[in-house]
């Protein structure tokens, strides 16, 4: 029974270094922290948006047009926009829709993506991976706006299609991804001792050659959350994204462009907005790569 | 031999490649008697590790046999029964690469026991505890991860895992090459003994011929795929007959004058080893042998019985020269 | 060749340590060596025992940080390497000293023809000369030293890539990229380990000739002892960081005196076939919390109290034979 119990503890023991030296990895540069704790701010103020935000109900069919227009000022930090909402309550609303669309392209491109980069990685030399591998390059080759457009065109304006179209011009880069390192991770002789022993083959790709992939996976995840963000404020802005009047900082920053210079701040906020959250996203997954990264002593 | 434990017939395993074709296994035979250790030794692109990789299931053969108690065998792992799986089991040379480093001591040696339902979940536990045990290390390498051991260590786990299913039948892929001369004694030591305990039988591939000496029952050395003299021991060093094996043992770097003088006269090696896709024609290595005579060129050599189980593949030793 | 007795490389006192995650590690631990003209000298030591340190730091490419170098200096020819110049430093790289390692496929760039790497460091070396020679001369010069290492057909080799030579010609052509300048010392760093037998064979053999015609030293660093035997005069067994024994390599291996230099032979498998001992007990130390004292004395099965409270000095016993060893003090 003992025997158990050291051995557990040992384990515990073994994780918790584990994290610390991960810790010690990411927050060597300080930007690194920097950006999570942008990062932890952003979320937290999305997550709670009804609650600390000055106007709440300006995230909704609000007009007030003795008060659009205005600059910034102690009641209205980012002013007000041309109907009269406070753009500071729809920025942080804003980020509420970037984020969770960032999380359900990443949710839904992210797992087939990887299943068929395992898949097609595993059996390299037979058709699998050939067809999979060419349907992957067929979507590469469009470019990943141009897709997410002509599909958000095809189908009737709005976030949750918004979502469906970028997801489907994001899924080959993790199967990309996740091929390139099972082919090299295939070759390994654990590997070999696996199939030799009888393992069955969702052991061996899901259990065994995916654990090896997270470094790079979660790397491109961190910062794939920045881009998919974009290219949500890409659609929106063109108007194929969330329609008005819910807040997406991408029609918020189209729309205030029309006002430019004058009414500056009902773009700029917004794109500064836009620019900050990648900007965080980039420094955390710029600190996830640090940790991943083989040291040598 | 009918009461050999693996017989290998005639093997022969080819790679097509844009080059060529590799020859890397051109016709091997041999047999293993139960519990013994027989030793495979070569230089790179004799096709030692591709014939302990056709053994262990990773090709199929060519052409040729393999029969394994008694039951046919020549097929790779995808197409062997699950039976076979756990009875004939190999040991990796690289320690680094032969356990997932994303996963603890306890998950590597638990993967084997489940496939094989071996244990109980609940006893799975106790199972890894006492397989450590037999390798000589603590219960708490369960839950450390390879990075974490040695290279000596990580051999030893391997060993382990290889006896979770209680084989009859390891393959010992040069186990040591990459261990300090300290460790690999620690290491060899465990393997007699384990042997012995368990009535294993081992097939052991090194290219080093001091360690072979200590450790092998009947030595069998290969050329670019094709195996040039198999004999008992104690025979194959004090009384070498190929060519090859005499350059090869004369090369051997040694510790005492005592060994020194064990060594066959000085030979000085020629020549590099050619590709197994340019394999010469005739005798394969009549290009750097010293005692090459015109028809080695041309003619292919047969195995030739010299005396009981010495067998070898020379021109000098057949009844022509 | 007549042997100059004034040494070509002094290594005195020599500490060096390296700063990771989890501290300090104290690896070299005020190590001394000689290298003298026209000598072979073998340092034997198991995995992570420093011999690469060492190395490095005759050569002076160990990166600071993470290394840390705490006290000791490194002559060469009397003037200290640690403390010289950059310019200083550069220039005996180029022409005095030079280096093989263990694996040649990564010594070598991937990229680039031998040709092409061998003439970048003729030209290299003739700039720092302030030499001038013609693309023919210099060629001539690659050729050569590639015939000097026993390559057959040198000139088709400085045509090719290292990935389609085999690994004993890669080998050599590290080599002759060393022999290329008028070197006078030579490190191998494991130069055989990964070759067959037979290859081994006729490296050594080669580096051995080469010796006697050049009066070149040669730094052989190993963990084969039989390798040491046959090609070095004088060797240096390292455990843990530092030198327990040294002497003339014959009479080391018949009268092996420090504990750690017995085991290391008795694991060595014989020819004569009378099996394996059982190696030595324990593990490697941990350079983060090392040992006190000596640092074999949790392995030894001759430790003393006093083993693990101070550290054993070299002492001469005969005849240029040195061992660190409390057993043989008086």
């Amino acid at each position: 029974m003992t025997n158990r119990y050291k051995a557990i503890t040992a384990g515990w023991k073994a994780r918790l270094k584990a994290l610390s030296r991960a810790w010690y990895r990411f927050s060597r540069n300080p930007l690194h922290v920097v950006g999570l704790v942008v990062l932890l701010l952003i979320s937290l103020a999305a997550g709670l948006a009804p609650y600390i935000t000055p106007y709440p109900e300006h995230a909704g069919p609000y007009t007030n047009f003795r008060e659009a227009g205005l600059p910034p000022s102690k009641a209205h930090w980012f002013g007000t926009d041309r109907v009269g909402r406070d753009v500071f309550t729809r920025v942080i609303f804003g980020y509420r829709f970037s984020l969770l669309l960032g999380i359900v392209v990443l949710a839904l491109s992210t797992p087939p993506g990887v299943i068929l980069g395992l898949i097609a990685g595993y059996y390299s030399g037979t058709w699998i991976e050939t067809v999979i591998m060419r349907v992957t390059d067929i979507f590469l080759a469009v470019p990943p706006l141009v897709l997410a457009l002509a599909v958000a065109a095809m189908l009737t304006p709005n976030l949750f299609n918004a979502m469906l179209a970028i997801s489907i011009s994001w899924w080959p880069w993790y199967s990309r991804l996740i091929y390139g390192m099972t082919l090299s991770l295939r070759e390994q002789y654990f590997v070999r001792e696996l199939e030799l022993t009888g393992a069955s083959k969702p052991h061996i790709l899901l259990r065994e050659i995916l654990p090896n992939c997270l470094g790079p996976l979660l790397t491109k995840l961190t910062l794939d959350m920045g881009f998919a963000i974009l290219m949500g404020a890409t659609l929106s802005f063109v108007g194929l994204g969330a329609q008005p009047p819910t807040p997406c900082l991408g029609t918020m920053v189209a729309e205030g462009a029309k006002r430019l210079p004058s009414e500056w701040w009902s773009t700029i906020f917004p794109a500064l907005a836009i620019v900050v959250v990648i900007l965080a996203f980039n420094l955390v997954g710029d600190g996830l790569r640090d940790v991943f990264a083989e040291e040598e002593v | 031999m009918s009461d050999a434990i693996l017989t290998v017939e005639n093997l022969k395993k080819y790679f097509p490649t844009r080059r060529g074709t590799v020859k890397a296994v051109d016709g091997v035979s041999f047999f293993t008697m139960p519990e013994e250790t027989l030793g495979l030794v070569g230089e790179s692109g004799s096709g030692k590790t591709t014939v302990a990789h056709c053994i262990a299931g990773i090709y199929a053969p060519t052409d040729g046999k393999i029969v394994f108690k008694g039951t046919c065998i020549s097929q790779d792992f995808r197409k062997r029964p699950k039976e076979l799986k756990h009875e004939i089991r190999i040991v990796f040379q690289d320690p680094g690469s032969s356990l997932n480093p994303k996963k603890t001591i306890g998950q590597i040696l638990a993967v084997p026991l489940k496939v094989h339902q071996i244990t109980s979940k609940r006893e799975r536990l106790s199972r890894i505890i006492r397989l450590l045990e037999m390798v000589e290390l603590s219960e708490d390498y369960v839950f450390k991860y390879p990075q974490a051991l040695s290279g000596g260590e990580k051999q030893m786990v391997a060993i382990a895992r290889a006896l979770a299913t209680n084989p009859s039948y390891i393959i010992l892929d040069e186990p040591t090459s990459a261990l300090d001369v300290s460790v690999q004694a620690k290491i060899i030591n465990l393997l007699m003994r384990l042997q012995q305990e368990m009535s294993l039988t081992y097939l052991f591939i090194t290219h080093d011929l001091s360690l072979m000496r200590n450790v092998a029952n009947r030595v069998a050395i290969m050329y670019l795929g094709k195996i040039c003299e198999i004999a008992p021991t104690v025979e194959f060093f004090q009384r070498p007959c190929h060519p090859y094996t005499k350059m090869l043992l004369s090369a051997i770097p040694v510790v005492s004058e005592e060994e020194k003088l064990l060594k066959p006269e000085k030979i000085i090696p020629r020549g590099e080893i050619p590709s197994p896709v340019n394999v010469p024609l005739g005798c394969s290595f009549h290009l750097r042998c010293p005692e090459a005579r015109e028809f080695c060129s041309y003619l292919d050599p047969e195995v030739v019985q010299l005396n009981a189980g010495h067998t070898v593949r020379c021109h000098l030793f057949t009844s022509k020269s | 060749m007549e042997k100059k007795t004034e040494s070509l490389v002094h290594v005195q006192g020599l500490s060096v340590g390296f700063r990771v995650f989890e501290g300090l590690l104290k690896v070299l631990q005020e190590l001394s060596l000689q290298i003298r003209p026209g000598e072979r000298v073998g340092l034997v030591g198991e995995t992570r025992c420093g011999k690469t340190t060492t190395m490095k730091s005759i050569l002076r490419v160990l990166p600071q940080p993470p290394a840390v170098l705490f006290g000791g200096e490194v002559l060469y020819r009397g003037k200290d390497v640690l403390k010289m110049s950059r310019r200083a430093i550069y220039q005996l790289r180029r022409s005095s000293i030079a280096a093989i390692f263990q694996d040649p496929l990564q010594a070598l760039n991937p990229v680039f023809t031998v040709g092409t790497q061998l003439t970048d460091i003729v030209r290299d070396w003739a700039a720092g000369t302030g030499k001038k020679m013609s693309r023919k001369e210099i060629f001539q010069r690659c050729v050569e030293a590639l015939a000097q290492t026993g390559m057959p057909d040198p000139e088709r080799i400085m045509t090719c890539y290292p990935i389609q030579l085999s690994g004993g010609m890669r080998q050599r052509v590290c080599i002759a990229a060393a022999l290329v300048r008028p070197i006078e010392l030579l490190l191998a760093d494991e130069p055989t380990t990964n070759l067959d037998v037979t290859i081994q064979d006729q490296i050594l053999r080669k580096l051995d000739e080469l010796v006697e015609e050049r009066g070149m030293s040669i730094l052989l660093i190993t963990h084969s002892l039989g390798v040491v035997m046959d090609r070095t005069e004088r060797v240096y067994i390292m455990y843990a960081g530092s030198i327990v024994e040294e002497g003339q390599t014959k009479e080391i291996f018949a009268n092996p005196l420090h504990p750690y230099t017995k085991g290391l032979l008795k694991s060595a498998p014989r020819l004569t076939g009378e099996g394996i001992s059982q190696g030595i007990p324990g593990r490697v130390p941990s350079y983060l919390d090392p040992p006190s004292g000596c640092r074999f004395h949790p392995r030894c099965e001759f430790s003393m109290p006093i083993c693990q409270k101070e550290r054993p000095p070299l002492l001469t016993m005969e005849e240029s034979h040195q061992v660190a060893c409390f057993l043989y003090q008086g």
